[in-house]
Parts: C-alpha cells; structure tokens; sequence
C-alpha cells in the first residue's frame, strides 16, 4: 500500500469539489454538534434527577401573621397544634422523616444562601418565612397523598412540592434535549445524502483514473479507499469542528444552566470530552459508511 | 493461453448474441489478429478474456485459469497479468508520460525503488526517449498510443490486448507502432489484436481469427485481413 499516493487521490478528490466538501464538513459540525448538545443535556438531566431524588422535600409551611392563605386568620397554631400536624405526618405510609425548621432556622438559612446577592439577603425578615415541617418521602414520587391530606387542613399555610417544581424543570431540559436530538438527526440525514452525493460525484470526476486502476489490476481496497478515506476526513474536520462548537455549549449553555438553576451536578470536561469523541467517531463512521455504500452503485468494481 | 470453449454471450435486453459458439485457442507467446466488420463481436472477446463481461454460456481458460471459478476478488490478480490498449488511448491527461505509466504500477502497490527503475526502460523500448516529461497533449496520436502501450506492458504482462490500437493513427504511424507491439510479442507476450486496419493484417501475416455475427468464420495462420473487406 503506498501511502504517499492514496493521500494525493485524496487531496485531489477533496480539491476539486471543494464547495461540496465544505457544505459537507460544515453538515456534518452542525449535526455532530446537535447531537452531542443532546447527549449533554441528556446526562445533564440524568446526573441531576439522579442528585435531586434523594432530596426533593416536601416541604409544609406553617401559617402566621403575615400568611395571605384566608384559612389562616392571620394567626399562628400554637405549640400543641403544631405537634398534631407532625404527628398527622408521621403516622403517614409515605413518610419517611420529618424535620422541623423554625422561622429563625429557616431565616438564617436564607440569609446564607443569598449572601451572594445583598439585595435580596438585605430584604429578607425573620419571620417572612414561617415554621415549617420539611418532609422526606420513602419515594418521591408518592407525593399525590401528602400534598392531599396538608393542603387544607388547619394551621397549614402552603404546601410546597419541591419535586413538581423540579419535574416542571427537568420537563424543559428534556424538552431542549429532544429538540436538539431530532433536528441533529435531520442533520445527520443531510449529512448522510451530501456524502452520498459528493463521492459519486468525486467517483465521476476520477472516472478515468478509477477505469485504469481497474484495468491494470488494482485492487478494490485500492480503488475505494481514497473514496472511503475523503468522505472520513471530510467527517474528521467536521467532527473538530463540533468539538469545539460542543466546548461552546458546555461553557455558555450548560454552565448557564448550572449557574442560574443551581444544579449541584456540574457536568465536567471528562464528561464533555467522552462526548466529543464518541460523537467524532460515530461522524467519521457514518461518513465513511456512506461513502464505501455510494461507491458500490457507482464505481463498477 | 487463452481457451474459448463453445463460448456464446448474450448481452442483457438483447436478443442476439454478441458472440456464438466460439472456440478459439491461443497459445503462449501468439499473436492473433481479430477481424471482423462493425459489432461482430471483437471487443466482446477481449472483455470475457479480462472477465470484464461473463459468457452466457461456456468456458473460459485464461493463464490456466477457469474465469468461472475465479472469485471476484482475484479478478484484479489476473488483470495485473494482462495488459490492454485501446483506440482513444486512455492516458490521463493531468499526468506526463512517465506519471501515467508509473500509474499502472503505483496502483497495484510496487515499491518506489522498483518503479524508478523499471519505467525509463519501457519508455525507452516503446521508443519515447527523451519525451518522459512530455504531457498527453504535447504528443502526437502515435506517441500517445507508445504511452498506453508502455503503461500496459510496464508489469511484463503474459498476455497483451489490443483493442484497434491504429485507429486513430494515419497507416505510416501504425507501422511504428505495429513494430513495438511485435517487439512486446518477441519477448514471449501473447497479442491479441482486434483491427479493422487490412494493411496492417497484410503486412505482418500473422495468425487470423475472423469473426462474423458472433462466429468464427475463419481461423488462419499467416493469413490476410479478407476478401470481403477489400483485403488482398
Ligand atoms: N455493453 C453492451 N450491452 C449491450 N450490447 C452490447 C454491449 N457491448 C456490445 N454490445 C453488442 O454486442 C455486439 C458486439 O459488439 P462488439 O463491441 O463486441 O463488436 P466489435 O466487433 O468490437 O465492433 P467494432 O468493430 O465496431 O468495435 C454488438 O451488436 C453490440 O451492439
Ligand atoms: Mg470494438
């Protein structure tokens, strides 16, 4: 094999239909780009759902002055009702713990989550928050009961499940990473029929060469592989660039996301990088594929 | 060297065979002339030899090989054994003289070393010394055919198949050329050689196999191009 020679068949392939190997590679970044976000986002929502099903709470707060719930009467249940309203939850199949969090603990809690924010920590008042009883359910998807029997009952201002609030959360990024997967698939059709066409069109420009090669005795893997090869490398250079089109969207969409909707799991590089590669390989498979599928309906062996 | 068996070959949406009921037998180190007017069936012959086409029926022995047993990947092993010219010439055009006969051995993955070596000597025996960095369009028709002769016969081929090799080039010219081919066939290569060229035929008195309609009509050795055709 003289590998001098087929790299030159290849340059003078991809050369002399530059416009169709651009309008491929530029395909094929796009799709593989699409593709990976997908992927990303897919393990995004799954490390978090993951990280946030052993957390999620249900989450009872208690009425007091300033609750605007009318069953309240502006007025807080005192000590021997709140003990009936934990002991309700207790007694509860679903329950798993129960803790309480007083206005002054839960007041102190806010204050340390915002801190970054003066704004907000300055604006904060012991007492905006009321007591409240955070509940842990033995599944979190159980809630239906929980949420039920608190709703209305007396001294209970509000129920709060944190779960729908996240599933309404996680419904979005799954609905991000559809969107992303089905135009990155309609991309990757387009990628597949731009090679299909850019090699028989490569196969007819070099019909007189591959017709000597034939003739003289050279082998298949001889003939074809120039083709195979430029539809690769064509997937190669597009694969780079969706990488770092990918780089981009770790850093701006992921990160965004991370950043302004406090997920606890970032996804790191090792994570983007595995994605890279695999969606790099699986591009310069599909190319090559579609290339060696073309040359056998139009390079008459 | 190459054996017809009761060959017959039907193109696919034809009705007539292209070839019908040929048996030819030619032996290492011949030259044979094909004759034969328009569409009898010469370029046909050459193709099954190369097993380009398969016959519809009968057999086909060529360097002693079945071509009915050869699997498709060999083909390109037999193919290196036989070497074939043609009328247009089939040069590249992007490439010079000594590029495109180098081609023919690049292709099939000979070393470097061997080509550098081997080409200059075939350019020389097909007498294009001095025009290796020639390129197609600055040869005359009969240097370009030297061109398609050298790169067929650069990897000593057994066989040497020749589709109307002078026609496009005037009578003086194909002398020449005729020359070379009879200097290949010398060196122990089988010729087969499909013309319409009389003078030629008539010239050289070589083995004459006519075919008509698909038939062998006439098998002759030291024979001429034909009566029917305004021959001698
Ligand atoms: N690829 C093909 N498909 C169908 N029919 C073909 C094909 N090639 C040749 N034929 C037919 O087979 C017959 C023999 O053709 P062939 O080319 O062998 O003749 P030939 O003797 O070489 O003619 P010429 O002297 O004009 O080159 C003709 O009738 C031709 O039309
Ligand atoms: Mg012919």
């Amino acid at each position: 094999m003289r590998v001098q020679f087929v790299l030159q068949e290849i340059w003078i392939g991809l050369r002399r239909n530059l416009t169709m190997t651009i309008a491929l590679i530029v395909t094929v970044a796009i799709a593989m780009a699409l593709f990976g976000t997908g992927v990303l986002l897919k393990m995004q929502v799954d490390k978090s759902n993951n990280y946030w099903s052993d957390k999620v709470e249900v989450s009872i707060y208690l009425c007091n002055k300033l609750s605007a719930n009318p069953n309240c009467k502006k007025t807080e249940p005192n000590q021997s009702e709140k003990d009936a309203i934990r002991k309700q939850l207790e007694s509860m199949p679903q329950v798993a713990k129960v803790v309480p969090e007083t206005a002054q603990e839960a007041y102190q809690r806010a204050k340390e989550q915002f801190k970054d924010s003066p704004g907000i920590a300055g604006s904060i008042q012991p007492g905006d928050i009321p007591d409240s009883f955070r509940v842990k359910l033995k599944d979190p998807k159980n809630f239906a009961a929980v949420v039920a029997q608190m709703s209305n009952r007396e001294g209970v201002d509000q129920v709060v499940n944190e779960r729908a609030i996240l599933d309404k959360f996680f419904k979005i990024l799954s609905g991000l990473q559809w969107a992303a997967l089905i135009i990155a698939a309609i991309q990757l059709i387009a990628a597949v029929l731009l090679v299909a066409n850019t090699i028989r069109l490569s196969a007819f420009n070099r019909r007189r060469e591959t017709g000597i090669m034939r003739l003289v005795g050279a082998s298949n893997v001889y003939i074809q592989l120039p083709f195979v090869l430029e539809g690769a490398i064509a997937g190669l250079v597009g694969g780079v660039f969706a990488a770092i089109l990918l780089s981009f969207s770790k850093v701006f969409l992921l990160g965004r996301l991370q950043k302004n909707l406090q997920l606890a799991t970032p996804l790191g590089w090792l994570d983007v990088t595995t994605v890279i590669v695999a969606s790099m390989c699986f591009g310069i498979l599909l190319c090559a594929l579609a290339s060696f599928l073309t040359l056998r309906r139009y390079l008459k062996i | 060297m190459i054996h017809f068996d009761n060959v017959t070959k039907v193109y696919s949406h034809q009705s007539r065979p292209a070839l019908q009921g040929v048996n030819v037998a030619v032996e290492k180190g011949e030259f044979v002339f094909l004759v034969g007017p328009s569409g009898s069936g010469k370029s046909t012959f050459l193709r099954l030899i190369l097993k380009e086409e398969r016959p519809t029926q009968g057999g086909i022995h060529v360097a002693g090989k079945d071509l009915s047993r050869l699997s498709n990947w060999k083909v390109p092993h037999l193919r290196r054994r036989i070497g074939c010219v043609f009328q247009d010439f089939r040069l590249l055009p992007n490439k010079n003289v000594y590029e495109n006969v180098a081609f023919a051995l690049e292709v099939i993955g000979k070393p470097r070393r061997f080509i550098r070596k081997v080409v200059p000597e075939v350019i020389d025996l097909v007498g294009l010394e001095g025009k290796a960095h020639r390129m197609p369009d600055e040869l005359s028709g009969g240097e370009q055919q030297r061109v398609a002769i050298a790169r067929a016969f650069v990897n000593r081929p057994m066989i040497l198949l020749a589709d109307e090799p002078t026609g496009n080039i005037d009578p003086a010219t194909s002398i020449g050329i005729m020359k070379v081919l009879d200097r290949i066939n010398r060196t122990g290569t089988t010729v087969v050689m499909a013309t319409h060229d009389a003078a030629i035929v008539d010239a050289f008195r070589k083995r004459v196999v006519e075919l008509e309609d698909g038939r062998v009509v006439r098998d002759q050795s030291r024979g001429v191009y034909g009566q029917a055709y305004g021959g001698v």
